[in-house]
């Protein structure tokens, strides 16, 4: 009797436990995009009325600090932390945000990498694993965000761009906030407008940045004013 | 009878155990000591986890063609650097551009390197097993070996209860091990513990210490741990700036971190270029080989008065810091006990 007891116990908090999640999770999905499609790694895409192009070979950065805001009044923050978002791996576009029901919101905040607390913290897990590569070994800090590629407007020798934006110090500190006011609720797609940002950066003379530096904050600005609610 | 025997066993079993208990290596603070600056609430010191850092530590596997590992350059019988050898070695005989520093007390510590470049204990040794002129491995290839390996999936088991290897509990792993390097045992800790005394000719290098060095090799640690100008000309080949490399600031140019004095009779030569081979070079160039410059540390600005005899009386108190249980303590050393079974498996 007892033993019954127990296993009906279980599986009501197990089916509690299930629709809670399922009523409480509000999708926020970032997808890199060039122009109106998708980006996908390797392709040539054209611009400046199809005089120049550039493809991507890398596209991750990292995502913190999510907050939902009513009017600017928080009214939610993400506790789990970190997300690495990767363009070689499509899953890591969507994060289930765990919200209380009936939340109402009407704007979405977050940084576009890793605050400078943890860049001091010592070594962690998950996305923050030093393995995943967006970690500076010869001098400390998170990359916040990789780049690279090729573009017929890089004065490179083989036509190349690496920009690893990163910096968590005074005067170099390269992290920057976004802030975009929502119309949906269930879903919010976000987009990371990769036109936008080679527009407004000097690929041509700035090819490769591999430290923290002013370049790399400017940088930094342009790649947070890149993301976009998508239409 | 037979009763009397078990007992007399099992009182044996239980001081055996309990003395490999107090012999294994762990961490504390020595005495008068100030409090350490490393973060142990999200560390915290796990004897198996010592192991296994000391295992990653020892074994050359950390590098891209497995030929050298971090006690390569870090030798416990040298205090934990390279003895002998101005600049820091790497794979392929190639030659690095600074004295490999060497390892103790490094919970009080919160920068590492000459320039600081590292922020965090846990971050260190990914600059050297990342660096193409030292061991020249990517970190996530180190994760690939490991998991591979024979050996270690055991050895992450047993210290942190599942065999998921990650670059964080190797990582951790190897600071745990690092941390547990102490030296505190120099016949000047003796001497302040008033356990021993020095001679006469120590006891005036330690006065003349005091007065002329003492300020940036603070005790009990004898270093400070700031970020110095001490003087050195620049070599010409090498072209170290210091700090300023990391800072991008002038007024960290020149500067270096301050190393600890301990253990000064293993860890030889001297400097971040390690251009001084005998303590008597180090004392003339304070004596009288001072370069000014814009970033000269304030505490050189005024030329340091020492004749023959007060040098020698100062070599003399600094030879007080060799800390030889340190220096030969077997659970410091190569873990001949695993390395080389496995290597013999």
């Amino acid at each position: 009797m007892k033993k019954c007891l127990a296993g009906l116990i279980l599986i009501f908090s197990f089916v509690t436990n299930i629709r809670g999640q399922n009523s409480n999770i509000c999708l926020l999905k970032v997808t890199p995009v060039f122009g109106s499609t998708n980006l996908t790694l390797g392709k040539q895409y054209f611009f400046h009325n199809q005089k120049d192009s550039v493809a991507f070979e890398m596209v991750k950065y990292y995502i913190s600090g999510i907050q939902l805001l009513l009017n600017s009044e928080i009214v939610w923050k993400d506790t789990s932390g970190f997300y690495l978002l990767d363009a070689e791996n499509e899953k890591s576009y969507s994060i289930p945000l765990k919200i209380p029901e009936n939340l109402i919101f009407n704007e979405i905040n977050f940084l576009s990498g890793i605050d400078s607390t943890t860049n001091v913290s010592g070594a962690f897990g998950g996305d923050l694993d030093p393995t995943n590569g967006m970690y500076w070994t010869w001098q400390n800090g998170y990359i916040n965000g990789k780049f690279e590629g090729k573009s017929n407007l890089c004065k490179s020798m083989d036509s190349s761009f690496e920009l690893h934006l990163g910096g968590y110090q005074f005067p170099y500190n390269a992290l920057q906030s976004v802030q975009l006011k929502l119309t949906s609720k269930k879903i919010i797609e976000v987009h990371l407008e990769l036109e936008h940002f080679i527009n407004n950066i000097d690929i041509a003379e700035k090819h490769h940045i591999m430290s923290p530096s002013n370049e790399a904050v400017l940088m930094s600005k342009a790649f947070s004013n890149s993301f976009k609610i998508a239409q | 009878m037979k009763r009397k025997y078990t007992l007399i066993f099992l009182l044996l079993q239980v001081i055996v155990s309990a003395f490999i208990a107090i012999e294994k290596p762990s961490f504390y603070i020595p005495q008068n000591w100030p409090k350490p600056v490393y973060n142990f609430k999200r560390n915290p010191i796990n004897t198996d986890v010592v192991t296994l850092g000391r295992v990653l530590f020892y074994d050359p596997l950390l590098s891209k063609d497995n030929s050298i590992s971090c006690a390569s350059c870090h030798s416990n019988y040298n205090a934990f650097t390279h003895v002998d050898h101005k600049l820091s070695h790497g794979i392929g005989d190639s030659i690095g551009t600074r004295n490999s520093p060497a390892l103790m007390n490094l919970a009080w510590s919160s920068t590492f390197m000459w320039d600081g470049a590292i922020n965090h204990l846990d971050m260190q040794a990914l600059a050297p097993i990342t660096h193409p002129g030292e061991m020249g491995e990517s970190f996530t290839n180190v994760a690939e070996k490991l998991k591979k390996s024979k050996l270690y999936p055991t050895l992450f088991k047993t210290a942190f209860q599942d065999s998921i290897i990650s670059g964080e509990r190797t990582l951790k792993a190897l600071s745990q091990f690092m941390l547990t390097l102490i030296s505190a045992n120099s016949k000047y800790d003796s001497v302040m513990n008033k356990q021993a005394l020095f001679t006469e000719q120590e006891n005036n290098g330690y006065r003349l210490f005091k007065k002329s060095c003492a300020s940036c090799h603070q005790e009990p640690l004898f270093t400070s741990y700031a970020f110095k100008n001490n003087g050195l000309s620049v070599d010409p080949d090498l072209n170290d700036y210091g700090r300023m490399r990391i800072t991008k600031l002038s007024k960290d140019s020149l500067k270096f971190k301050v190393p600890t004095l301990r253990n000064l009779t293993y860890s030889f030569p001297y400097m971040h270029d390690g251009r001084f081979k005998k303590l008597s070079e180090v004392m003339n160039h304070y004596v009288s080989g001072v370069q000014k410059s814009k970033t000269l540390s304030s505490e050189l600005a005024e030329p340091i008065h020492l004749n023959d005899n007060e040098k020698v009386d100062i070599i003399a108190f600094l030879l007080t810091l060799s800390d030889k249980q340190f220096v030969f303590n077997p659970q410091f050393a190569f873990p001949k006990e695993i390395l080389l079974k496995a290597a013999n498996d």
